[in-house]
């Protein structure tokens, strides 16, 4: 079976080739993964929002203007949101539990993983560490992880930088 | 300094590399739970392609659209307004004569038309011939132009001297001057059959700016009032006839003589009505303005289609942009107060992201 990557709008003066969503998600899905884990710096509520950001972009897909930035920036957009909403409930939460029970221990939460550069990681602030994941990893350009991010391209560069270096001083002092 | 697109990758080369070889893929549950989604549906109404439409981008679609609507309305409203109007005021005055006699003839009513809708343009006189044999009532007014205060005084005398010449009368004349402008307004009454020549000789006396003519049939009324003359004096002739017989009752007799007098009383009444109708369909009534008073400097009569096309338009769209900075000064304090909440709410969610990804 061919599959259909592309979709053209049918109405006149709107037309607007577009890629299909499904074909979106297959190829995004890494990208937003790794994101999302390292925005949150927790394996399992990054794939939980990872599947809620999906479920989100599938209803307002008709709203993704290609014209206007690439599926992986808009995705990104969306999984920021959803990662900015669990991190307000999440607040909530800790502010009800830390009223009601103020002994019991926190949960232990599964990290990004267990080497050297992990545990460096974890020490950064999920706002440097969005801005690594958007740059380095997803190797989006800077004036759109500055959109993204709500923030001018200058201090998108200042975080990156002074995220990276703090990464790779904690790097060294773990070596040393 | 801050790291460019390239110097990054190349300042931190190692630690780079190391970043994109972390095991990062997603796990088989969530590319199950993201495929399962499949395919939204595609937009097949109009509103659904609205709703793709940015408000940023809707805006820039709907300003040009209002405005050219707008604009479009005001030509549609000029040209709308302009047209036909010279056309429509000559047509009536060619209709004038035979036409408006005969339709006022064949209705037995009323008819009224202005010569001259517009005031200030100098206008042909016409007047439509009475008809022979018919009762009519003829009242004509008449607006005319002259030079100057000296010039008022002669054409009011001259009027007053043609309506005589003419076996009229005038039935009054008021002449006013307030600074430097006269006016005299004269009622003058003409025999029927002589009207038109005195309306063509009183339209002589300067440049005409309006007329108007009222004619009413009076030949119904009259033959009305004839019919019911002869029927009472009939009445009054029989009850004559009946009490001079000496055989009735006293009381009848007496009822008889009432309503001889009350019969002898309407026939006085209609007898009376009737020479008032005659006298009025006998003597038409002229109502003569002259003035020295100068016409507007712009008529509308005096423009071209276009201009008057263009003034209209411009002055919809100055209603319009009337309209509009009414609204703006109205709303004022709510779009203020808008967008205030608008960068107000965009900064306290910008200071709560940045509160939330410190805190995670």
């Amino acid at each position: 079976m061919k599959a259909v990557n592309a979709v053209t709008t049918s109405w006149p003066g709107l037309r607007v080739d577009r890629p299909t969503f499904s074909a979106v998600a297959e190829s995004e899905l890494e990208a937003v993964h790794r994101y999302l884990l390292f925005l949150t710096g927790n394996r399992t509520v990054a794939e939980d929002l990872t599947g809620e950001t999906f479920e989100k972009a599938f209803r307002t897909w008709r709203r993704f203007d290609p014209r206007r930035g690439t599926p992986r920036a808009w995705l990104c957009g969306i999984a920021r949101t959803t990662a900015l909403d669990h991190f307000r409930s999440e607040e909530r939460r800790r502010r009800r539990e830390e009223r009601y029970a103020r002994d019991l221990p926190d949960a232990e939460e599964t990290a990004l993983g267990s080497g050297e550069l992990e545990a460096a990681l974890g020490r950064l602030s999920a706002a440097e560490r969005e801005v690594v994941a958007l740059r380095v990893l997803l190797e989006l350009d800077g004036p759109t992880v500055a959109r993204v991010l709500g923030i001018s391209t200058t201090a998108c560069s200042t975080r990156l930088s002074r995220a990276l270096k703090r990464l790779e001083e904690m790097m060294r002092d773990a070596r040393d | 300094m801050p790291a460019t697109d390239v110097d990054f990758e190349r300042e931190f080369e190692e630690l780079v590399s190391d970043l994109r070889a972390l095991p990062t893929a997603a796990p088989t549950g969530v590319r199950e739970r993201v495929r399962a989604l499949g395919e939204p549906p595609r937009p097949r109404t109009l509103y659904d392609l609205l709703l793709t439409l940015s408000s940023r981008r809707s805006l820039l679609v709907l300003a040009p659209v209002c405005a050219l609507a707008l604009v479009s309305a005001a030509v549609i409203h000029g040209v709308v307004n302009s047209g036909g109007d010279t056309g429509r005021t000559a047509a009536t005055g060619q209709k004038g004569a035979a036409e408006l006699q005969r339709d006022a003839l064949d209705s037995h009513a009323t008819a009224t038309t202005p010569f001259g809708a517009v005031t200030g343009a100098p206008l042909a006189p016409s007047f439509p011939t009475p008809a022979a044999g018919r009762y009519q009532d003829y009242e004509a007014s008449l607006t005319v132009r002259v030079k100057n205060i000296d010039a008022l005084h002669d054409r009011t005398a001259e009027a007053t001297r043609l309506a005589r010449t003419y076996g009229g009368y005038v039935a009054s004349v008021d002449e006013s001057t307030t600074s430097g402008n006269g006016r005299s307004d004269l009622v003058l009454r003409i025999p029927v059959n002589r009207v038109e020549d005195a309306y063509f000789r009183l339209a002589r006396l300067g440049t005409v700016t309006e007329q108007h003519l009222s004619i009413r049939d009076l030949d119904q009324v009259v033959q009305t009032q004839r019919r019911r003359i002869v029927q009472l004096k009939v009445q009054i002739a029989r009850i004559g006839e009946t009490v001079k017989s000496s055989s009735l009752p006293a009381d009848v007799r007496l009822r008889l003589e009432l309503q001889r007098d009350a019969a002898k009383q309407e026939l006085a009444r209609v007898t009376g009505s009737n020479k008032a109708t005659l006298r009025e369909a006998s003597l038409s009534r002229i109502t003569l303005t002259l003035t020295s008073q100068k016409a507007a400097v712009a008529t509308r009569s005096g423009m071209s289609r276009i201009e008057r096309a263009a003034r209209d338009a411009g002055s919809f769209l100055a209603g319009a942009g009337a309209v509009v900075l009414f609204l703006l000064i109205v709303l004022s304090p709510l779009i203020v107060l808008t967008l205030a909440w608008i960068f107000g709410s965009r900064a306290y969610r910008r200071r709560e992201e940045r509160r939330l990804l410190s805190a995670a």
